[in-house]
């Protein structure tokens, strides 16, 4: 049996979060044509349907673009240290893809690895993620061919489907059965089931041939058209690469950590002007092998969900699924 | 007391070594009192003053900027300060569509000798600035976040193109240019993007369609496609105009280089809001005919709705705008005027631009970004188009684009023969902004 709750009442309940002043995020209207996960200032600017999916990836919430990781100051040969020490408040990622909420459990793998990265728990943890279920998908959606689909429960504290009137609301997690506690009614009703995309490609052969074929002509042929821009990256909901910098000057300043991408040529460059990945074939060979070998071989999981924000965003049309599914022919 | 009382401006002067800073030191050894508020740092020229210096003083505090050079036809080194002219001109318009306070920033022409000019610039300034109060308004938003949508533009004329026809000649000509060994490469539009044709037999991968947007001249510029020899290149007429600058700025050679020109009638907005031209004009083979182009009245719309709103406004929308920028530099990469080998963005010894997306490194990497393209950029809109996070970033150009058509009667890539506007002075060039 599950629960249902009416779209007033979740409205309602989102109201209520705000004025409890938790951060709560969703996709937003930024303008005409263009929808984008963003913190909501008032519950009305949430935007539940007519459209596939944000065009940003809502990763920013845990993982921001850019973060202070401490201040310092220098006297002489005194050095002080400091971190801001703000306290980061509860959030709620509400109407998230589950593409996009997938992507957390897969983060979590990094950010746990071989230390411990304390601004990225304490925003896990204070994060709750309320997933609603995909009805629609568009022809850079590829969720299926990497595990996923459009009810995928992977990263989320509870799953909404789309009822009508009323969401079908499924608490997944205990952070989830408390905030729903109480406001969900017990119901029969339950959502069909949407297919979503085919597949599109098998991501163990895209293993096989990036580990088998690094030399290939493929990589450079596929990727004539990459400019090098790091609108992929930056709009996957599970890259994760940053630089670290020091911003200020020698008496005081901050160290802070921005996001990165390998699609840059500046992020393999030596300081003896060497550049060990020399050209966007070899710069997205790594992206797919990153994704696709390296990261699964490490943590046992493929570092994609299959939003298809890569083309979506690509000034030029590109993305993971054209270089994937041309592999084939490859 | 009040704190309209206290309020002590800080000024940061950018001053010419040959002139303005002996006339300051003139200044002091004549005893000639002046307001302790303005920090002076010595230059070698107007000529060498960045741009990014006047941003910086508002960023680490500054509430009002002066900057100091000799008088016309007194450079040090002939006409560095007539090159700083013409860039204070076009700079000034710049920053005042993005709302930064006009006020704040000064400009005067003070030689070795004028000590008690400088005296009065600077009582001057203080007294203007200390009137005007702290510059709180830098990067700030307000609330305001829009201004009020322009009606929509007129939809393009009715097609007179036949993109069939057109698109059946496209991969005629290219098979031909291919199979007579003429270029080894045509980069042209595919079905889902730009395709780069090597064989004959491939030219019916062209495609000619309401989806080919793409500038493919920024392909001219990346080390990928030059190896793969000489190349023919499918263009609008707004990217043929981007040839035009990238010969002028020795970036290609035109003998090798072949130009297939498509007749376009407009292919969607925002993309096409700003063009002009339709039709191509140099290009070494013309496909179809045009219609009408839009009226510089109709491009200018969001423009002009932006630059009714006051300063403020002005720059509470673009930090709103700004705000939603990650610094995936898509607008630098789809750019074919943006080619340089390293982009200061990417300098880091030391950092000019900070590499975080807050609104201080956001501002500064969207002012440089228009800047650099200053009498440059052809308006084909590729940066608007490219941005992940709908930021209108040709807004910022068309500013450019329009002030140099205002004060020099320049637009770029339009006449092949013309001086690029950056780089060449005029002793005409109108200056009555410097006191």
């Amino acid at each position: 049996m599950s629960e249902i709750i009416s779209k007033a009442g979740l409205r309602e309940l989102a109201k209520e979060w705000i004025a409890q002043g938790k951060v709560v995020a969703g996709p937003v209207q930024t303008k005409p044509g263009l929808v984008m996960y963003a913190k909501l200032a008032s519950a009305d600017e949430i935007v539940w349907e007519g459209f596939v999916r944000p065009a940003n990836s809502v990763k920013e919430f845990v993982f921001p673009r850019h973060e202070l990781l401490c201040t310092y100051k220098m006297e002489g040969n005194r050095v002080e240290l400091a971190n801001d020490g703000a306290e980061i408040p509860a959030q709620i990622l509400l109407a998230v893809r589950p593409c996009d909420a997938a992507a957390f459990p897969i983060l979590d793998h990094v950010f746990n690895w071989d230390c411990r990265d304390e601004l990225y728990n304490r925003r896990r943890e204070a994060t709750t993620v309320i997933a609603l279920a995909c009805e629609s998908h568009d022809e850079s959606c590829f969720c299926t061919s990497v595990g996923l689909s459009p009810q995928a429960e992977r990263g989320s504290d509870v799953m909404l489907f789309d009822l009508g009137e009323e969401y079908e609301v499924r608490s997944l997690t205990d952070k989830g059965r408390a905030l729903f506690a109480g406001k969900a009614q017990p119901s029969e009703r339950t959502a069909p089931t949407y297919m979503g995309p085919d597949p599109r490609f098998n991501p163990e052969q895209v293993k096989q041939f990036v580990d088998g074929q690094f030399t290939s002509p493929y990589w450079q042929e596929a990727t004539l058209a990459c400019l090098g821009c790091g609108a992929c990256a930056y709009n996957c909901p599970t890259c994760h690469c940053f630089d670290i910098v020091d911003e200020g000057n020698s008496q005081h300043g901050k160290r802070v950590r921005n996001w990165d991408s390998c699609q840059f040529g500046q992020f393999t460059l030596h300081a003896s002007g060497h550049n060990p990945r020399p050209d966007q074939g070899s710069r997205q060979r790594q992206r797919v092998l990153h994704k696709f070998s390296i990261y699964p071989e490490k943590f046992g999981e493929i570092l994609c969900t299959g939003c298809g924000n890569c083309t979506r965003n690509c000034p030029e049309g590109q993305g993971m699924l054209t270089l994937l599914t041309g592999i084939e022919h490859a | 007391m009040s704190e309209a009382s206290q309020f002590e401006p800080k000024i940061v002067a950018y001053v010419c070594n040959w002139c303005t800073y002996l006339g300051a030191d003139l200044a002091g050894t004549t005893r000639l009192e002046y307001p302790a508020n303005v920090r002076i740092i010595r230059l070698p020229c107007t000529g060498r003053i960045d741009f990014n210096l006047l941003i910086k003083a508002f960023e680490i505090g500054a509430d009002a900027v002066l900057v100091s050079g000799c008088h016309p036809g007194d450079c040090h080194y002939t006409a560095g300060n007539y090159h700083a002219r013409r860039r204070w001109i076009l700079f000034r318009e710049l920053l005042d569509s993005l709302g930064f306070d006009l006020r704040r920033i000064h400009f005067t022409w003070i030689s070795a000798a004028e000590g008690r000019k400088w005296q009065e610039a600077v009582t001057r300034i203080t007294e203007e600035t200390r009137k005007l109060g702290p510059y709180r308004e830098l990067y700030q938003k307000n609330g305001f976040r829009r201004p009020n949508a322009p009606p929509p533009p007129k939809p393009p004329a009715p097609a007179k193109n036949n993109a069939a026809a057109q698109e059946q000649q496209l991969r005629e000509t290219c098979a031909r240019l291919l199979s007579e060994g003429t270029v080894q490469v045509v980069i042209g539009y595919g079905v889902g993007g730009p395709v780069f044709v090597r064989r004959a037999e491939d030219a019916a991968k062209l495609v000619w369609n309401a989806d080919c947007q793409a500038n493919l001249t920024t392909y001219l510029k990346r080390k990928e496609i030059k190896r793969l020899g000489k190349a023919a290149v499918v263009v609008k007429g707004c990217d043929e105009r981007g040839l035009v600058i990238l010969e002028k700025e020795s970036q290609i050679d035109r003998q090798t280089l072949r130009v297939i020109g498509m007749a376009c009638d407009g292919m969607g907005q925002p993309k096409c809001d700003t063009c002009t031209v339709h039709q191509p004009r140099f290009a070494d083979e013309i496909m179809g005919q045009a219609g009408a182009a839009p009226s510089e009245a109709t491009r200018a719309g969001a423009l002009d709705a932006l630059m009714q709103l006051s300063p403020a406004e002005r720059m509470s929308f673009w930090a709103h705008e700004f705000e939603r920028c990650v610094k995936c530099y898509a607008c630098r990469q789809v750019c074919p005027l943006c080619y340089c080998e390293r982009c200061i963005a990417d300098k880091n010894r030391p950092v000019t631009i900070d590499t975080s997306a807050t609104p201080k490194g956001n501002f500064a990497w969207h002012i440089t970004r228009a800047f650099h393209l200053a009498g440059r950029c052809v308006g084909c809109g590729e940066c608007t188009r490219a941005c992940p996070a709908g930021i209108p970033l040709g807004l910022l150009n068309l500013s450019l684009a329009r002030a140099a058509e205002k004060h020099f009667g320049y637009q770029a890539g339009m006449d092949p023969k013309a001086e690029p506007l950056i780089g060449t002075y005029a002793l005409t060039d109108k200056e009555e902004f410097i006191r």
